[in-house]
């Protein structure tokens, strides 16, 4: 049961902290990916727990065993610590065949040569490359040096696989085709999969939990729908979905027993939160995050405004309208498309309305408008 | 589209004027002396009438070749030279590439301490002229064979120094293996530096020894950068002439280089010509095998990765030892020679190192007719001065021509990448780096010492000067150019071309600007070259036009050491500080200059 635990794991380039006092528990077979914009320190992570790179600070365990402490000098080299990594890049070595790319960590396990063609052979199968096993990689395209790479790493069946943002280099339709690949592959492998990513859709799409980083610091480690609809703060709502949420700044006070009135200017809500009962005191500044999919255009909407610009993909619309000067974004799912200026009226539904406070930009509930 | 219409729309490009205009110039300068060379291999030359019988001036012979290689003589005059030649470049090859290459792993790769003093101090002897070394070890290892005084080893230790150590092969290898070895350590570091870390990493994850990551992935991926810098110091080792003129010359240890040098200017100048076009065959016989290495398919110049994620490899107990050791060695390679050159030049009686026997006679004395004919001290000697002047003007011309031609054969060569003319155009500025530097004096000779069409004798001018210099230094400009311009995307002229902007101010205001250091550098290598450059002027120069190299050859050949040692500290110290400003005040440097990165 491979489990992976990091304890107060620091890492200082210099002066500089690209890692923050990080605490993590990732469980077996999961598929976690790091998320975060770049330069937040995932990328920095996953080569720490791999053993690419040495934490300043801090524990790091797999398998219950201790492959980094600090403290007690401990310090795993990378090829003890049984684990398979996919550089962003792929990293192929270019002398060598696509078929000796693949078998190199099966020959330094010392496997005899009938087993390891018949296992180059069952993955280039896996991958669909069979056809290039003489090729140099130089001969291939990216999708192809990619599959090659994905080999590569799973050659030697490692229970832990990571992932350095390994689709970044490929074409939007082959990004999409691979996700899919990736994701049957984690089904297939019985492998904890850990993936560094800054594209929030790949990372929603593909993982069972999303560890949310910035600047080094954990902001958020849970499943990416309970990211999404429950942000812990202003930059998570931020960072998680496209198109954005919107903010709409508002003056909050606490009335009747558990419900919130808030007001941006002639616009009034009534806010009940469904987490647990909040108190907001009188003229309290805070920050209403609603999902483009919330807003909705209707007719008999409590709210008037403008389409100030249309982005109809066949599958959705995405429209922007302008109310009294405030920008709205909302989703339109369907096949239909609006004129610019034209007239319309929206209403927000649902629940997953979140409130957060505007100086602290800490989410303190999650509910819906009535 | 018509004829006329193409070609009117061919020559509008600047590029296309500039590879056509190169290819007859270059043409003229580099395949016609090639074939001059080739005719002179057949004639019969002046000196050479009382040996070929009954021969006229310019008559058609086989004498020399047969003499060369197929008679009874043919031993001493090009086999046993030839097989030095080879010698001589293999170990300096070896000592090169191995120390140079252990020093860019040691850098590049490991933890190891003063790494900017160590990458900055270790290009000096190369930036040295290559005999700089050879006369500190004879400073130090002479002994009485060639009679005159001991040397500083012996002076002070009373032991007499060995000859295979003073003089001949040992030597040799040595001083120019540690002249070439920054020239690997440059080629190799580039490689490693740009090479991706991944790669290493990927191995190491897939558990394999450090050993075997050496042998298997960072040795065969280094490899073709290895074997190309192999070829470039094996053809630099070959056509060293002052070396091992320094060095060999006592115990008559031949080379081709200096077997050259004796028939061209003695009484067979056929031999010399046979000579200089093997070894111009040999040069290309190596530049065809590189090009064979470079284009393989297992090519990685696609790949390039992160290279800041490079975990450095820990020394540990190694760490402090193997920096001493380096900081020390390469103290000594830089900074004795220049100290003994200092102590000979105020020495008044060779060998005697007492300190009353200190003399600034050879520096500002005004000469007395006991010593070196009442020659006065460099410093008040007008011929020294008039050789500075000559080495300077010389320098700086043949940096303008050489370098503004070379931006300009890159800028051609890569925006007509592929085409034809663009290949014959590159592989002709290339062409020159293979010429022994004294075979191209010799066929420049004999090329312009009559009146060639519209162009007049020019023997004993400095325009002749210029230009052999500027055609032999052609190579380095019009490399960094290719390299700095293959970095620069066709868009960012492109995007001036379409805002209507001209030519020229493209190239100063945008081109230029953004690989300024680049194309400086081309424009340094050819003038630090010239300006400690002797073999290649050496058959040139007349009195008037004597530069420091050849007067300081001079010097030492009429055994008044003082001064060649004054001139020599003197060049040394004009190039190496020439080099620091130009660094410093532009970031241009040798190592962008011959390919590093």
């Amino acid at each position: 049961m491979p489990q992976i635990i990091l304890k107060n794991i620091t890492k200082r380039f210099g002066k500089s902290v690209a890692v923050d006092n990080l605490d993590l528990v990732i469980d077996d077979r999961e598929f976690i990916t790091l998320l975060g914009p770049s330069g937040c320190g995932k990328t920095t992570t996953l080569r720490m727990i791999a053993g690419l790179e040495t934490p300043t600070e801090g524990d790091i365990y797999i398998d219950d065993i201790c492959v980094f402490s600090a403290d007690r000098g401990i310090d795993i080299s990378p090829d003890k610590r049984n684990v398979g990594f996919l550089f962003q890049n792929y990293a192929l070595w270019p002398h060598m065949t696509v078929y000796k790319n693949i078998s190199f960590g099966l020959e330094n396990m010392k496997w005899d040569k009938e087993r390891i063609h018949k296992r180059v052979f069952e993955l280039l199968e896996m991958l669909r490359i069979e056809e290039y096993s003489d090729r140099y990689p130089s001969e291939l395209s990216g999708g192809q040096q990619q599959r090659v790479a994905i080999a590569r790493t799973l050659s030697t069946g490692p229970k832990v696989l990571f992932m350095d943002e390994p689709l970044s280099n490929l074409d939007a339709k082959l990004r999409m085709e691979m996700r899919t690949e990736l994701k049957r592959l984690h089904a297939e492998t019985d492998s904890t999969f850990v993936y560094v990513t800054h594209d929030q859709l790949e990372a929603m799409t593909l993982s069972t939990k999303i560890c949310l980083l910035r600047k080094g610091v954990l902001q958020q480690y849970t499943t990416p729908l309970e990211i999404y609809h429950n942000p812990t703060n202003l930059f998570v709502a931020d960072f998680v979905g496209s198109p954005n949420i919107n903010m709409l700044e508002v003056v909050g006070e606490s009335v009747n027993l558990d419900e919130v009135k808030l007001t941006h200017g002639q616009i009034k809500m009534l806010f009940v939160p469904t987490s647990s009962s909040i108190t907001v005191t009188k003229g309290q500044k805070l920050l209403l995050g609603i999902r483009p999919e919330n807003i909705v255009i209707t007719k008999d909407g409590p709210l008037t405004g403008k389409i100030y610009s249309t982005l109809p993909s066949g599958m959705e619309t995405i429209v922007k309208i302008d109310v009294n000067g405030l920008l709205f974004t909302s989703v339109v799912f369907g096949g239909v498309d609006f004129f610019m200026g034209e007239q319309v009226r929206i209403s927000f539904t649902s629940e997953y309305i979140i409130l957060l406070d505007k100086t602290t930009e800490i989410n303190i509930a999650t509910g819906k408008l009535v | 589209m018509n004829y006329t219409n193409r070609f009117k729309s061919f020559i509008k490009k600047p590029h296309n004027i500039i590879l056509v205009s190169l290819a007859c110039i270059l043409t003229y300068l580099t395949i016609v002396p090639m074939i001059t060379i080739i005719m002179d291999t057949f004639t019969v030359h002046q000196a050479e009438l009382m040996r070929v019988k009954g021969a006229q001036v310019g008559d058609f012979t086989l004498y020399h070749w047969a003499k060369v290689l197929f008679s009874s003589a043919s031993r001493k005059i090009f086999y046993e030279p030839f097989l030095n030649t080879m010698a001589v470049s293999l170990g300096t090859c070896f000592i090169a590439i191995s120390l140079g290459g252990f020093v860019a792993w040691l850098v590049t790769r490991t933890n190891l301490r003063f790494k900017g003093f160590l990458s900055t101090l270790f290009i000096f002897p190369y930036i040295m002229p290559s005999w700089t070394l050879a006369m500190a070890w004879l400073n130090f290892f002479k002994n009485s064979l060639v009679g005159g005084s001991p040397g500083l080893f012996t002076a002070f230790t009373g032991i007499e120094t060995a000859n295979w150590f003073a003089y001949g092969p040992f030597p040799i290898v040595v001083v120019l293996g540690l002249h070439y070895a920054p020239f690997a350590y440059i080629l190799i570091g580039g490689i490693l530096r740009n090479m991706d870390a991944n790669l290493e990493e990927a191995a190491l994850l897939l558990k394999a020894s450090r050993a075997k990551i050496m042998r298997k992935i960072t040795i065969p991926i280094v490899m073709p950068a290895m074997l190309s810098t192999f070829l470039l110091v094996f053809s630099s080792a070959m056509s060293a002439f002052a070396v091992p003129a320094f060095l060999g010359t006592p115990v008559r240890y031949q080379v081709l280089t200096t077997q050259m040098f004796r028939t061209l200017n003695g009484l067979n100048p056929g031999y010399g010509y046979i000579i200089a076009l093997i070894m111009i065959a040999i040069g290309m016989l190596i530049l065809g095998i590189n090009q064979k290495l470079v284009g393989s398919r297992k090519s990685f110049t696609t790949i390039t990765g992160k290279s800041s994620n490079i975990a450095l490899i820990n020394l540990h107990s190694l760490r402090t030892p193997l920096s001493l050791f380096f900081v020390i060695f390469i103290g000594i390679v830089c900074i004795v020679p220049i100290a003994s050159f200092t102590i000979e030049s105020f020495i008044k009686e060779p060998g005697n190192y007492s300190l009353n026997n200190l003399t600034t006679l050879f520096w500002v004395g005004a000469g007395s007719p006991v010593i070196a004919n009442g020659e006065p001290g460099i410093l008040r000697n007008p011929a020294v001065f008039r050789g500075l002047w000559n080495s300077i003007r010389l320098s700086v011309s043949v940096a303008f021509f050489a370098g503004s031609l070379g931006i300009l054969a890159g800028y051609a060569i890569v925006k007509k990448k592929n085409t034809k003319l663009s290949v014959y155009v590159n592989n002709l500025s290339f062409f020159p780096y293979l010429m022994p530097s004294m075979a191209f004096g010799a066929v420049y000779l004999s090329m312009f010492a009559v009146k060639r069409g519209f162009i007049p004798p020019l023997y004993g001018s400095f325009v002749l000067l210029v230009l052999v210099g500027t055609v032999k230094y052609l190579p380095f400009a019009s490399r960094a150019s290719i390299g700095a311009m293959y970095q620069l995307s066709n868009e960012i002229e492109e995007a001036a071309t379409i805002q209507g902007i001209g030519w020229w101010k493209r190239m100063l205001k945008i081109i230029f600007p953004i690989q300024k250091s680049s194309f400086i550098s081309g424009y340094l290598l050819p003038f630090i070259s010239c300006m400690r450059e002797l073999s290649l002027f050496i058959l040139l120069v007349t009195p008037s036009t004597r530069i420091l190299t050849t007067m300081l050859f001079q010097y030492n050949e009429k055994g008044w050491n003082q001064y060649a040692n004054a001139i020599n500290l003197l060049i040394v110290l004009f190039v190496v500080l020439s080099n620091v400003i130009v660094n410093r005040l532009t970031g241009a440097s040798i190592d962008k200059g011959i390919g590093g990165q």
